[in-house]
C-alpha cells in the first residue's frame, strides 16, 4: 500500500503556514532573535527561534481556528500560557484544509508527537511559604483552572475535538525524536489497514522560562546571544538554539486520497527506529543506533542509499551530535555519504525539540518539490563533519526521494524517507 | 495475528512480581493501606545499582519503577537486547521537587514571582540537571540504557489507551518484522504531589480514583534467538523450553469521546478481534479509572460476556499509565494458574479512550 501526505500545516519562527515557512527556507533567511515573548534579560540564554506572536491568547487563536469556542474555553483556562497548544492546533487547521479534507475524513486517527508539560512557576507562589509549597492550599487558592502545569495531552485533546475527529489519540512522547515516530506510527497504521486517515505531526515550545532555564543549566544553548547562534556542521559550533512551533500533516491511502480528488505532496517510503542506550543526554559518539535506523528506514523503503538525494539532518549544531550524525550517515550510506547533500534547517527555526522531526519532514516537501534547503549560518565545514554540508543558501533543483533524520534527548533515534508523489 | 507472551513482570501495591497478582485480585483482596490513598510501594528496589549517581537524579519515580521492572523482566530473558523493540505507557514528567521548591525559593519576593529574580538566582539555586522538569520519555530510556535495550521503540503518553497502543505497536513490531521480540507496557505514579493535585482538580478522586503507582511489562515474541541463554524458571517467567505464558490474540484502541463508553468498548473489542465477535471468555478483567467507569465496564460485560469471571484492577489504585499494563499481567496470571482459559482485558483511562486486549492460553 502506498501512504501519502495530502495536507501539511506549519507554525514555525517565519510565521503561520506553510506557505510562510517554505518562501523563507527558499530565500535561505533565518529567524532566530532576541526573545520577546517573555523578558529573557536576566537569562543566559536570550534569542529563539520564537514564533513571531508575544501572547498566542484566545484572541489570536480564535479567527485562526474557525472561531472554535474552544479558544475563549483554553483561554479562561490558563491553558494558552502553554505556547504549543495554540501552535498545534493552527498548524492542523492549515492540514486539514491543504488535505481539502471534510466530514468524510472526520473518522481520522490522531497521532501527534508532544513536549513535555509546560510548568507555571508563577503559579506555585500564591501556595509558596518560603520553605515548601503548601498543598492544602491548592484548592482555595485564586489560580487558573490549568495551573502548575500544562497537561502533556491538552494539544491532542485539542486538535481531536475543534476537528471533531472521531478515532483515538495517541500522543507520542519520545521528546525530539517524537514527531518523526508520530508519522513513522500514521504511516504505520494506514498500511496494515488500522486507520484509513490519520492527522499527524507535532507541537512544542520550550521558549518559556523554566524550558529556556532547564536547557541553560544543561547547557545545551549555544551561549553566544546572537542571530548565528546555531551553526549546524560547522567547526565553530556551540550549541543549539530553542526554538519553537508545529508542523501537522494529513496523511492517507494514496488510493484513497485518489478517489476523493486530494493531491498527495508526498509518499512515506520507510521509517525505522532504534535506542542508543547510551545516556540521556548524550548520543553514541559513533553514531551506531542512528546508522540503524536510518539503515531500517532504506530497508523498509526497499532502496538503496544511493536513491536518495538531499539528507534533512537532526543537526543540533552542538559539539556532539553533529560528528556523531556524520559517522551515522557514513555507516548507512557507505560512498554514497560524501555525494549525498546534507543540511539542517536548526539554524533558521531553532530546535523545536519535540516537534523538530515533524517540522524537518515538511522542509523536505521543499526539497521534493523545488530546492533544497540551506544550512543557515553554516560557515566552515568541521572536519569531523565529513558529509556534503549545503551552505546558507539552498541549493537549486528538487530531489525524488530525502531522508529526514531525528534523535531524542533519551536517545531514541528515528528515520523517514520521503518520495515524490507519482 | 496472534503473538506468544513469554515473560511478565510487574511492580504493584502487592509489591515486585506477576506471579499471584490475579489470583489475589480476584480474590477481592483489598489494596494494603486501603483505605484511603495509598503509600509508597513497599520495597521497591530504587537503588537501581548500575545508574549512574547523575542518571539516578534524572530518573522520576516512573522511571525507576520502569527501570526495576525491566530489569526483573529480563533476568527471566536473554535475548539480543541491541535489536529488541521497547514500546511503554509513560505518563507526566513527575521530577523532583526538591529543585522547584529551591528555584521558588530564590525566585520569589513579596509573594510573587519575579522572571528578573528567577534568571538572575533561582535556576542558580537548582540542580543543573533540573530535575524537575524531566522528559516524558525518560521513563522508558533510563531502564532501556541500563539494560542495553536497542531496537524500534516509543514512548507513549499515557492516561489509560496510550499503554495499549504501546502494545498494539510492539505486536506489530514483531508481525511486521521490525524485531523478532519486543517489550512493551506502562509505568507511571500518580503519587506525585502535581498528578495529584491534577487529578482532583479534575474530579477523578471525588469520583472514586485513588491515587497509586507502578509498572508492569510484557516481553512478547519468540523465546530467544539461537544460541540465546536463558535462565529457567526466572522470575519474569520465560525460557526457551518453556512454552509461553499466553498469546495476545488482539489488541486495539477506541476513542471514547462524545460518545457513549459502551460504543467505545464495542469497537475496541471488534477492533482487536479484526472484525470478528469476541467470542467465549472466561475472564474480563476491567481497569477503569474510578468507580463509575467500572459499572459501565461491568456492564458492558454483563451484556457481552455474561459467563466470564470479572476483576477489577482498580483495588491496585490507578497508576494511570501502568493501570492497563498491571491488568494484563493479572489477567496473565490467572491463564497460566489454570483460572482462566481466554480473557478480555479492558482499560478505560482518564484520557476517556478505550483499549482491549485478548489473551488466550496456548501456543502462536
Amino acid at each position: 500500500m502506498t501512504v501519502v501526505i495530502t495536507g501539511v500545516g506549519v507554525v514555525s519562527a517565519f510565521g503561520i503556514g506553510t506557505a510562510a515557512f517554505h518562501g523563507a527556507l527558499a530565500e535561505g533567511k533565518s529567524a532566530i532573535g532576541p526573545i520577546r515573548s517573555f523578558d529573557a534579560s536576566s537569562f543566559p540564554v536570550r534569542v529563539a527561534g520564537e514564533v513571531p506572536v508575544v501572547k498566542p491568547d484566545g484572541a489570536w487563536l480564535a479567527p485562526r481556528i474557525g472561531g472554535h469556542p474552544l479558544a475563549a474555553e483554553l483561554e479562561a483556562q490558563g491553558a494558552l500560557r502553554d505556547r504549543k497548544i495554540a501552535f498545534g492546533l493552527v498548524a492542523a487547521v492549515e492540514a486539514w484544509a491543504r488535505a481539502g479534507a471534510g466530514d468524510g475524513e472526520r473518522c481520522a486517527q490522531l497521532v501527534i508527537g508532544l513536549g513535555l508539560e509546560q510548568a507555571f512557576l508563577e503559579d506555585f507562589a500564591p501556595i509558596f511559604d518560603g520553605h515548601a509549597i503548601a498543598w492544602d492550599r491548592e484548592p482555595e487558592a485564586a489560580l487558573p483552572r490549568t495551573r502548575f502545569r500544562s497537561p502533556v495531552d491538552l494539544t491532542a485533546r485539542a486538535i481531536r475535538r475543534v476537528l471533531a475527529l472521531r478515532g483515538p489519540a495517541i500522543v507520542n512522547a519520545s521528546a525530539c525524536a517524537a514527531g518523526a515516530l508520530a508519522v513513522a506510527h500514521a504511516a504505520q497504521l494506514i498500511e496494515r489497514g488500522a486507520a484509513s486517515i490519520v492527522m499527524c505531526g507535532a507541537a512544542d515550545s520550550m521558549v518559556n522560562p523554566l524550558g529556556l532555564g532547564g536547557m541553560c543549566r544543561l547547557g545545551a544553548p549555544s551561549p553566544r546571544n546572537a542571530p548565528d547562534a546555531c551553526r549546524p556542521f560547522d567547526r565553530a559550533r556551540d550549541g543549539l538554539v530553542i526554538g519553537e512551533g508545529a508542523a501537522m500533516f494529513v496523511v492517507e491511502a494514496a488510493d484513497r486520497a485518489r478517489a476523493r480528488g486530494a493531491r498527495p505532496v508526498a509518499t512515506i517510503l520507510g521509517w525505522g527506529s532504534t535506542q542508543d542506550a547510551h545516556r540521556v543526554t548524550a548520543p553514541r559518539p559513533d553514531g551506531a543506533a542512528a546508522c540503524t535506523a536510518m539503515q531500517r528506514a532504506l530497508a523498509r523503503a526497499k532502496l538503496p542509499p544511493e536513491a536518495i538525494g538531499y539528507i534533512n539532518a537532526h543537526g543540533t549544531g552542538t559539539p556532539l551530535n553533529d560528528p556523531a550524525e556524520c559517522k551515522a550517515i557514513h555507516g548507512a550510506f557507505g560512498r554514497h555519504a560524501e555525494r549525498v547533500a546534507v543540511s539542517s534547517i536548526k539554524g533558521a527555526v531553532g530546535h523545536l525539540m519535540a516537534a523538530s522531526g515533524a517540522i524537518e519532514l515538511a522542509a523536505c516537501l521543499l526539497a521534493l518539490d523545488r530546492l533544497l534547503p540551506g544550512t543557515a549560518h553554516h560557515r566552515e565545514r568541521d572536519p569531523e563533519c565529513n558529509v556534503d554540508v549545503i551552505g546558507p543558501a539552498p541549493r537549486p533543483g528538487a530531489t525524488e526521494v530525502v531522508l529526514s533524520s531525528s534523535f531524542g534527548f533519551g536517545g531514541q533515534n528515528a528515520a523517514l524517507v520521503l518520495g515524490r508523489p507519482a | 495475528m496472534r503473538v506468544p507472551v513469554i515473560a511478565a513482570a510487574a511492580i504493584s501495591p502487592w509489591g515486585t512480581g506477576w506471579r499471584g497478582l490475579g489470583q489475589v485480585l480476584a480474590a477481592s483482596a483489598a489494596m494494603p493501606g486501603a483505605p484511603g490513598v495509598p503509600a509508597e510501594l513497599p520495597g521497591v528496589p530504587t537503588e537501581l545499582p548500575l545508574a549512574s549517581p547523575k542518571a539516578r537524579k534524572m530518573m522520576s519515580r516512573g522511571a525507576c519503577l520502569a527501570a526495576s521492572c525491566l530489569g526483573e523482566l529480563l533476568r527471566g530473558v536473554a535475548w539480543r537486547r541491541a535489536e529488541c523493540g521497547y514500546f511503554l505507557g509513560v505518563g507526566a514528567s513527575g521530577g523532583s521537587l526538591e529543585d522547584v521548591i529551591a528555584l521558588l525559593a530564590a525566585s520569589i519576593a513579596d509573594g510573587a514571582f519575579s522572571l528578573e529574580r528567577f534568571g538572575d538566582r533561582g535556576l542558580a539555586a537548582c540542580n543543573p540537571l533540573l530535575a524537575f522538569q524531566l522528559m516524558n520519555n525518560f521513563t522508558m530510556c533510563h531502564g532501556a540504557i541500563l539494560e542495553g535495550i536497542g531496537g524500534p521503540n516509543a514512548a507513549l503518553f499515557s492516561r489509560g489507551a496510550g499503554t495499549t497502543a504501546a502494545l498494539i505497536e510492539a505486536v506489530h513490531a514483531i508481525a511486521g518484522g521490525d524485531c523478532e521480540q519486543a517489550i512493551a507496557g506502562g509505568a507511571d505514579c500518580a503519587l506525585h504531589p502535581v498528578t495529584r493535585a491534577e487529578l482532583a482538580r479534575d474530579g477523578f478522586v471525588a469520583r472514586g480514583l485513588v491515587p497509586a503507582e507502578g509498572a508492569a511489562l510484557v516481553a512478547l515474541g519468540a523465546a530467544g534467538p539461537p544460541g540465546a541463554t536463558v535462565v529457567p524458571g526466572a522470575p519474569g517467567g520465560g525460557s526457551s523450553a518453556a512454552p509461553p505464558i499466553a498469546v495476545i490474540e488482539g489488541c486495539a484502541i477506541a476513542s471514547g469521546d462524545a460518545r457513549p463508553l459502551a460504543d467505545a468498548i464495542d469497537e475496541a473489542v471488534s477492533r482487536a478481534r479484526e472484525g470478528e465477535t469476541l467470542g467465549e471468555v472466561d475472564l474480563v478483567v476491567i481497569a477503569p479509572w474510578g468507580p463509575p467507569v467500572a459499572a459501565e465496564l461491568r456492564a458492558w460485560t454483563g451484556a457481552n460476556a455474561a459467563n466470564a469471571a470479572v476483576i477489577d484492577s482498580s483495588s491496585l489504585g490507578d497508576a494511570l499509565a501502568a493501570s492497563p499494563a498491571l491488568a494484563w499481567v493479572a489477567a496473565l496470571d490467572l491463564l497460566a494458574a489454570g483460572r482462566a482459559r481466554r480473557a478480555l482485558v479492558l482499560g478505560a483511562g482518564t484520557d476517556g479512550d478505550v483499549g482491549a486486549v485478548v489473551l488466550s492460553r496456548g501456543a502462536a
